[in-house]
């Protein structure tokens, strides 16, 4: 688009707003001091003496609390209805800083690509956003540092800044060009010339700015002092109000939660999380991956480096309300100066973890769901078998046949709903040709899997999926397969091990380790026995007590790997276990000859939404549900140590 | 609370701030940052002992020997301020005649902290110029209480650090509203603004607004459940507490509501107490009302309505209208503005402190008039009281002590995402999911001498009752000592709490209970 110049009188500003809030709500700065909010058009004073919103813009477009969808039981069917679109429409905000219009690019980059995100896209679409440029710093500024401002580049639809008299004002979008048009007479066109002398006041007002920092080190700064001791003092101050996260034009993680009227009715909704609460990666039976310093080290290294290492946008955009808003004065600056000194005065080694060049293909995903995103197909339960006396196994069916004609199976797992309950991951453990019924494996862990354990045939649950980048199928052709699963594991592998029973051909031999505690605890020890009849097939037990079903070693699997005599440099090896376990096994892999290129491991950690939106499984620049669960050994080695 | 920010020497006892008073604890981190020195008392590693300069890791009930060892010192070493004692004070000699042999090795004996860090602490306080105390329920909540708090006065006025900028003793209100509560006379001997009932000119001034009434003093929780336990309390009306969980011995407040004949409850939510109750009045939340909140620094201030009622619930003022109509009382409010009137005619504390003056900014009582600008500072060149009066503290133990059979000392608290009884933190999910459970602080050596391992429930014992929680092994609390929150109904820690009281005001040493530990199968 052609730059479109204007230039707006200060006289007649109020009357523009007016006119634009004759066809949309218009949303002004009103407060005093640093308690400044957007109100609509006329029903507080609008203010111009302010540094800047109290919260930032993306409060409007990523709400605090946002619908996702509602469900209700009826006698023999259960209706879902998509609230995507439950919002105030077509509202304009006028007097947003170059902070947050930076800001709600960032949010449109992450909200809006690989599977996009529904409700955020039907409010952003609403939405019109003017920037006002700032001409004076606050205490905590520093965008001149991070290059988003001081004045607007991105994400608005106009940005005015103010000069003596008048407004400068620069069109950004289709949509701002049209706003021009509706109070045409009221901006006086303008070339170019103009632009001179705001940049001439924009070097001027960021020769203001207090705080200026050379942060062209800054990655390798943070490569060399990533384990520091100044992290464990900013551990020890953060008390997890979640504070910092609250107040950032940047962060987009939410939890869901249901909202129930009766057993029959309910809505689920999210709600804006925060990495910096203990409970956003704890996982069941208190393990948590992320510790005190890690928590807080988390937020700094994804603000200023992971968001942008994934998004190629800033992630953080330099407004400093979370230095702002601390209550133990964590500040954001200081660590990023503590990073420089420590840096040059007592630098680590570089953490290969933020070195490492292996990067994972973005890929780009919609769900074909009925609903959006986040509302679940309904399903009908059509058989259950206890595998284990703690597993079970559903099959089921959609409600709506057609969606089984549509499916497309390319991912690792569905989210799946107990309806007024919540949701929960759950691996598919069947091969690509099956379509016409879903099936599950799991163990009652939880809450949620408490009501599935006891569910009948004929009870609904509500689907989302195929998620996940799922294990290869034809890249490992002709090569030797080993399977390594112990007990609920066996699940995920064995979405290849039923094509691989089915085309034996298109392997070399064929491997499962299978082992638990003790043989009733094994999860599909009957297919177990039809797999291995096939000739290039062998399944092999390790359990820790012994039994007298089955030909068994006792003790470890990897006591089984020494004797396999096959040719390592041709196998690809699969293993689904703990992250310690994955560990150990993989290292004795590697031991006797593989590549950790060829070892194939599951990450299932913490995973919510399934479409790299909620953030709890994010670890490093990486989303385990939509960038895993299958990583490469390699891979895996190359996350930071937070899974 | 700004005072804070510009101390150059901050004691906390009993106190555990980040947690519990997170702004108050964010102008220590001010004052930190100036250079102050900070030191803290507590039996636990509590988190702002990894910004202090020095920690004594106390025995819970000791404090009182601790700060009379600290007088001691200072006044063995010549660091009194003999000009404010002269001229401010009176029975000097006889307060510094009672802690002649409180030498610091002594209250080592009873303390457990070393003598010299209680030297340490003596000398640092009184030789720093801005010196301020901090202290919460860790102090009072205990059999002496109320004499660990004369010492902490004796102990700033040997010093002279009271009535100026940055000194002075100071405890964070652990509600709220609880300064506010305790102004408007919800304190068994007092009607609003701490005035006596039995003084003639109280009698006088009320009549006038109330007309004629009773000015009997009235009783104390601990009282009030007794008399309901001996049949004398027909009646109980219970408004925004939660006993069942906050107040000692679970099983004897249980019993006493339920042998009480008639029972009202009126709270927010059915909290734990409300399921005993025969009638529950649905009173709103904060946001639903207009009134005022006093905060700690005896600050008045608005809250403004900004949603209208859910449901039936009414504003608490309009629920006792209601009630006041009914048996048969003129009463004739309209807002909570026109209470705020009758209360500057009441109390001269709040004399002039009206709504429309604090609709932006809070005013601190005293505020005797409406041209009065409020006080921040208390004691500045006078005491109420006029001189300034030292007291006798002797040491002297009543409660719970480790023995045989219960060989461990349990304290109980908070956590910083969970307040109180959790009626309304434990309905947020991401407070609840944060402090999901209750857990008892266990130190590592303990935990491995009686083999438990963290996570795993443990039940702890004392002559009251018992609850089972997961341990929380940890190197951050004394040894032989327990740290139990309080808010979980699972696993309340008030069934451990027991009837100790304060000779003095009868308030319980929640903070002191005896125990022992089972391992949970």
């Amino acid at each position: 688009m052609e730059k479109q110049l204007y230039t707006l009188n200060n006289q007649e500003l109020d009357r523009v707003l007016g006119i634009w809030n004759e066809k949309s709500s218009v949303y002004v700065p009103v407060g005093k001091g640093e308690d400044i909010q957007l109100m609509p058009l006329g029903e507080a004073e609008r203010t111009e003496d302010y540094i800047n919103l109290t919260l930032p813009v993306k409060e409007m477009v990523f709400e605090q609390k946002e619908k996702l969808f509602k469900w209700k039981r009826s006698k023999d069917h259960i209706e879902v209805t998509g609230l995507s679109g439950e919002h105030t429409k077509n509202r304009i905000f006028y007097g947003v800083r170059a902070c947050d219009t930076y800001g709600v690019s960032y949010t449109d980059r992450f909200f809006g690509k690989e599977f996009p995100d529904t409700n955020y896209q039907s409010r952003r679409a609403e939405t019109t956003i003017i920037g006002v440029n700032c001409l004076r710093a606050g205490k905590h500024c520093f965008c001149t540092s991070i290059g988003t401002g001081v004045f607007s580049t991105t994400g608005y639809d106009l940005a005015f800044t103010p000069m003596d008299s008048y407004f400068l004002v620069e069109v950004g979008t289709e949509r701002g060009a049209e706003l021009i048009d509706q109070a045409k007479p009221y901006f006086k066109e303008t070339d170019e010339g103009i632009l001179k002398e705001k940049d001439a006041l924009r070097e001027k007002v960021e020769e203001s700015f207090p705080l200026k920092m050379d942060l062209s080190n800054l990655w390798d700064d943070m490569a060399r002092t990533f384990d520091a001791d100044f992290w464990l003092d900013e551990a020890h101050a953060c008390i997890g109000c979640t504070g910092c996260t609250n107040v950032c034009p940047t962060c987009t993680c939410f939890n869901v939660v249901e909202e129930n009227i009766d057993k029959d009715e309910g809505t689920r909704v999210r709600y804006w999380d925060s990495c910096q609460s203990e409970h956003f990666t704890r996982n069941a039976e208190y393990h948590n991956p992320r510790d005190a310093v890690s928590r807080v080290r988390y937020r700094i290294y994804d603000k200023l480096k992971y968001i942008e290492e994934r998004f190629g946008h800033k992630g953080c955009s330099g407004c400093g309300r979370c230095t702002d808003v601390c209550p133990t004065y964590i500040s954001i600056i200081d660590i990023m100066q503590a990073m420089r000194k420590t840096a040059e005065e007592n630098p680590e080694p570089p953490a290969v973890h933020q070195t490492t060049k292996i990067r994972h293909i973005i890929r780009d995903r919609e769900i074909k769901n009925r609903h959006g995103l986040y509302a679940p197909d309904v399903a009908t339960i059509t058989g259950i078998k206890q595998e284990t006396p703690e597993i079970k196994r559903l099959f089921m069916k959609y409600d709506d046949p057609e969606l089984h004609k549509s499916y497309e199976h390319k991912g690792q797992f569905f989210q799946v709903t107990v309806f007024g309950k919540g949701e929960l991951p759950l691996s598919i453990p069947y091969g690509p040709d099956q379509s016409d019924e879903l099936v599950f494996d799991f163990k009652d862990v939880g809450s949620v899997t408490d009501v599935l354990f006891e569910m009948k045939v004929g009870d609904k649950v509500g689907l989302r999926g195929p998620y996940g980048h799922a294990y290869p199928y034809n890249s490992i052709k002709g090569r030797n397969l080993l399977f390594i699963g112990s007990g609920v594991a066996m699940a995920p592998l064995r979405t290849i091990i039923e094509p691989a029973v089915k085309n034996p051909d298109d392997f070399n031999q064929i491997h499962i380790l299978a082992s638990a505690l003790r043989y009733e605890n094994l999860l599909y020890k009957e297919e177990m026995i039809q797999w291995a009849k096939v000739p290039s097939l062998r399944v092999q037990y390790a359990l820790k007590e012994a039994t007298d079903k089955v030909k068994a070693h006792q003790g470890h699997v990897n006591d089984l790997l020494p004797d396999l005599n096959i040719d390592w440099s041709n196998t690809t090896a699969m293993v689904c276990a703990s992250p310690e376990r994955i560990r150990k096994v993989s290292g004795d892999l590697m031991d006797l000859g593989m590549n950790p290129k060829d070892i194939l491991v599951t990450l299932e950690t913490h995973m919510r939404c399934g479409a790299g939106k909620c953030g709890h499984c994010k670890v490093g620049s990486h989303y385990m549900c939509v960038d895993g669960p299958v990583f490469t050994y390699e891979e895996m080695m190359a996350l930071p140590p937070e899974f | 609370m700004n005072d804070i920010s510009d101390a150059e020497f901050i004691m906390v006892i009993g106190s555990n701030t980040t947690e519990q008073h997170p702004l108050a604890s964010t102008r220590i981190f001010e004052a930190l940052d100036k250079g102050a020195e900070l030191y803290v008392i507590d039996p636990r590693k509590i988190r702002l002992t990894d910004f202090a300069h020095a920690h004594a890791p106390i025995e819970p009930g000791r404090n009182l020997p601790m700060i009379n060892a600290m007088i001691h010192v200072i006044i063995k070493e010549d660091l009194v301020d003999e000009e404010f004692i002269k001229n401010r004070t009176e029975n000097y000699e006889e307060m510094k005649e009672s802690v002649r042999d409180c030498t610091p090795e002594w209250a080592e004996e009873l303390s457990r902290v070393p003598a010299d860090t209680i030297r340490q602490f003596a000398r640092k306080y009184a030789t720093t110029d801005k010196a301020m105390i901090l202290f919460t329920m860790g102090v009072t909540q205990q059999t002496t209480g109320v004499k660990s708090i004369r010492a902490l006065a004796n102990l700033a006025m040997i010093t002279g650090h009271v009535g100026r900028p940055s000194t002075g003793i100071n405890p964070l209100r652990g509600q709220n509203n609880v300064q506010g509560a305790g102004d408007m006379g919800t304190l068994p001997d007092f009607l609003p603004g701490y005035q006596r009932p039995e003084w003639p000119e109280t009698k006088e001034r009320f009549s006038k607004l109330w007309g004629d009434f009773s000015c009997l003093r009235g009783r104390n929780i601990i009282e009030m459940f007794n008399l309901m336990d001996e049949g004398k309390m027909k009646a109980a009306y219970i408004v925004g507490e939660n006993p069942v969980l906050s107040d000692p011995d679970q099983i004897h407040t249980i019993h006493c509501l339920e042998k009480v004949p008639f029972l009202v409850v009126q709270d927010i939510f059915l909290t734990e107490t409300a399921k005993y109750a025969d009638v529950v009045l649905p009173a709103v939340s904060f946001l639903e009302r207009e009134g005022t909140y006093t905060n700690t620094d005896r600050r008045v201030q608005m809250i403004h309505k900004v949603i209208d009622p859910i449901g039936n619930a009414k504003p608490d003022w309009e629920i006792m209208i209601e009630i006041m109509k009914r048996i048969g009382m003129d009463v004739n409010y309209q807002s909570p503005s026109d209470i705020m009137d009758e209360i500057n005619e009441s109390a001269e504390l709040y004399g002039g402190i009206s709504h429309d003056r604090i609709q932006e900014v809070g005013i601190q009582w005293p505020c005797p008039d409406k041209e009065h600008p409020g006080t921040p500072i208390l004691h500045v060149d006078e005491f109420k009281r006029g001189k300034g009066l030292f007291t006798v503290n002797d040491w002297e133990f009543i409660g719970d002590q480790r023995s045989e059979e219960f060989p461990f000392l349990v304290t109980t608290g908070r956590v910083t995402h969970q307040y109180h009884t959790g009626t309304m933190t434990r309905k947020v999910w991401t407070l609840a999911l944060e402090y999901p459970e209750g857990f008892v602080e266990i130190h590592t050596k303990d935990a491995e001498e009686l083999g438990v391992k963290d996570h795993q429930p443990i039940r702890i014992t004392s002559a009251r009752g018992s609850i089972v929680a997961p341990a929380m092994v940890t190197n951050r609390i004394n040894e032989k000592t327990l740290f139990v929150p309080f808010h979980f109904a699972e696993s309340p820690a008030n069934r451990l709490t027991g009837q100790n009281l304060d000779p003095i005001i009868n308030i319980p040493a929640l903070k002191v209970s005896a125990v022992r530990i089972e391992v949970e199968k």
